[in-house]
């Protein structure tokens, strides 16, 4: 992305007394690149509209209304009802809080594992780090999208399907984080303050912790950006494709599901326009934000 | 080389045998057996239920259930699917032309819009056509496969009418007749452009910055001073050392595909293996399931075999040990 380049000189120009530590530059950087930020206040809205759902319309998202049926956008419903009659807007940012909620919560679980076993694969190496590896490539050697189903289709209607989705998909995704990260770490703690952190007494927790992780910060954020929209796309797709978040539960996805009938994905175009347009801007904003953090991070790009 | 290849198609043997216990533990797992998804319980006499599940082996213990089911599979006898009547082989091999078809043209689509594109961008980089085509990529990455195979259909079948929305050939056209194979390439488009549409992206992009990077470089300095011209410079010169890269993107390409067809497929009703592996899960056909799961996963292990060995066809300079 090019995004203004010339504007923003004025932190060579005058060298400050004391120059900003790191993060301080990044988030110079980051707050100076516009689509970013206009990226990242998109979300935040479309992330506070969601939670604060219940407070925002107090319609009945599960009541089924055969009278209003299928209704065109008017004042009363801002974007028109499904086929079962719910308020389309109403689902909506219900959907969001769910599929905000399974993206975030994936992305959390997956950035953890694969940190975790990264860093101790990476740091410790030799046979820790074979024994790991082994399992992360066992893991990656998975069609992703196959075993989801799979698995999902075992806990279908057992267990309460959200956790569920969320657990099976954090399981099958950290292995791409665990490499990164391995990667990094094993050029990270070459440097000489890890070996002088070991000589003074630290122990590999405190090491791995203190010292490596917040060298390997940045890369972790950006993978979690990436991430993040990953997690969406893949909740959505799964809903969509009747395998993700139950039916009852309004998401994104599963308001996609009703573009399946022919009819209502040429005739009722606001029953799926609004979330297929709200997933996919929503993806748009989340890699801009991950694009802008990656330049903000790299000490070569010059804003 | 060969000696890692080999070694790496050693390697496979294991993770294979690993692959096929967690596929096996699965499909064990899974609510019912292939009797409860054929039979209506309520109209069959309980009796005949339990015979059929002892003379089946259902109530063996289950090791010797999965070394039967390994050991005929190894020798090519995926069973019988319970929803069809006839042997998973059957089943498959009916699909699969269909989802090669939409596999070999995506990918073709793929290289061929991905070259224009990218060669494009990267002669002229920061002019308005770069910019656009960037813009372009930068939609075909966010937009969800199946959000763009809602919305291809929308547009280009319901609205336009030029392509169809469902299945895979008209009805009613004599198969191997030139019209057949026309009917065919033009059900299987527009699944094969949305189930590009990701790849094609990241490789315009991929291509796009490589030539902007070789541009820079002595050689190509060397052949301007030469007085070689623009364009042959930029055909022969930097595409040559461009284009190899992309060789070693084939085999996540595949695993791609696999993922890519579960969706795509369903979305445009295309009777292929991902629309099989579905209908599969849901009418719990526990013989198709479990021989296209191992297929999948093969298909994955493969995918990702050929994309190490060809990075280090590509660039010697990775040492493959």
């Amino acid at each position: 992305m090019q995004i203004d380049t010339q504007k923003d000189t004025n932190i060579s120009a005058a060298p400050p007394k004391k120059s900003l530590s790191p993060w301080a530059i990044a988030r110079k950087k980051f707050v100076q690149n516009k689509l970013a930020m206009i990226s990242f206040i998109f979300l935040v809205i479309v992330g506070i509209i969601s939670f604060l759902a219940p407070y925002i319309t107090t319609a009945d998202i599960t009541r089924v209304n055969i009278a209003d049926m299928s209704l065109e956008p008017s004042s009363k419903h801002w974007l028109g009802t499904d086929k079962s009659g719910r308020d389309v807007f109403t689902r909506l940012i219900y959907g969001g809080r769910i599929s905000l909620l399974v993206g975030l919560s994936c992305t959390i679980f997956v950035i953890f594992i694969g940190t975790l076993i990264g860093s101790v694969a990476g740091y410790f190496g030799g046979a820790v780090d074979n024994l790991l590896m082994r399992f992360t490539d066992f893991i990656l050697n998975f069609p992703f999208l196959v075993f989801v189903i799979v698995i999902n289709a075992i806990f279908f209607g057992k267990v309460s399907g959200l956790w569920v989705l969320i657990a099976v998909i954090s399981f099958l995704y950290w292995g791409g984080i665990a490499r990164i990260v391995r990667s990094k770490i094993l050029a990270e703690k070459e440097n000489e303050y890890i070996t002088a952190a070991i000589s003074i007494g630290c122990s590999p927790a405190k090491v791995i912790v203190k010292h490596l992780l917040p060298n390997v910060l940045s890369t972790i954020i950006v993978q979690a950006t990436i991430t993040f929209a990953s997690m969406i796309v893949i909740e959505s797709a799964l809903s969509y494709l009747g395998f993700g978040v139950p039916q009852e539960t309004p998401s994104w996805g599963n308001m996609l599901n009703s573009a399946n009938e022919p009819d209502v994905l040429q005739y009722k175009l606001w029953i799926w326009m609004p979330p297929a347009l709200i997933i996919t801007m929503t993806i748009l904003s989340i890699n801009f934000i991950g694009e802008g953090l990656k330049d903000a991070f790299n000490p070569k790009s010059r804003r | 080389m060969l000696k890692y290849s080999f070694r790496r198609i050693l390697g496979m043997i294991p993770m294979l045998f690993l692959i096929s216990i967690v596929v096996f533990t699965l499909a064990k797992l899974m609510p019912g057996d292939g009797i409860s998804g054929e039979i209506d319980p309520r109209n069959t006499d309980p009796q005949y239920i339990a015979e059929m599940r002892e003379k089946l082996g259902y109530n063996d213990p289950m090791p010797q259930q999965y070394f039967r089911w390994i050991d005929n599979f190894v020798q090519g006898d995926f069973g019988k699917s319970t929803r069809f009547k006839i042997p998973v082989a059957d089943v498959i091999s009916e699909r699969l032309p269909n989802t090669l078809m939409l596999g070999i043209t995506s990918i073709l689509i793929t290289y061929i819009l991905a070259f224009i594109m990218g060669s494009y961008a990267g002669r002229k980089p920061y002019t308005f056509g770069d910019n656009f085509i960037g813009g372009l990529n930068y939609l075909g990455l966010s937009i969800p496969s199946f959000i763009a195979g809602v919305f291809a259909i929308y547009l280009f079948s319901f609205t336009l009418g030029w392509f169809p929305s469902n299945g895979s050939v008209d009805i009613g056209v004599t198969d191997g007749t030139l019209e057949y194979w026309l009917s065919r390439l033009h059900h299987v488009l527009l699944p094969a452009i949305v189930l590009g549409l990701l790849s094609t992206a990241s490789y315009t992009q991929f291509l796009r910055n490589d030539i902007i990077e070789n541009s820079r470089k002595d050689f190509v300095r060397t052949a301007r001073a030469k007085g070689t011209p623009e364009r042959k410079i930029y055909n022969v010169h930097i595409l040559r050392n461009s284009i190899i890269p992309l060789i070693t993107f084939l085999g996540f390409d595949l695993v791609a595909i696999i993922s890519g067809a579960i969706i795509t497929e369903t979305i445009f009703t295309y009777p292929g293996l991902g629309q099989l592996f579905l209908q599969s899960v849901g009418t719990r056909d526990y013989p198709v399931l479990m021989t296209l799961t191992m297929l999948f996963s093969f298909l994955t292990l493969i995918g990702n075999l050929i994309a190490d060995v060809l990075y280090g066809v590509v660039d010697p300079r990775i040492r493959l040990d």
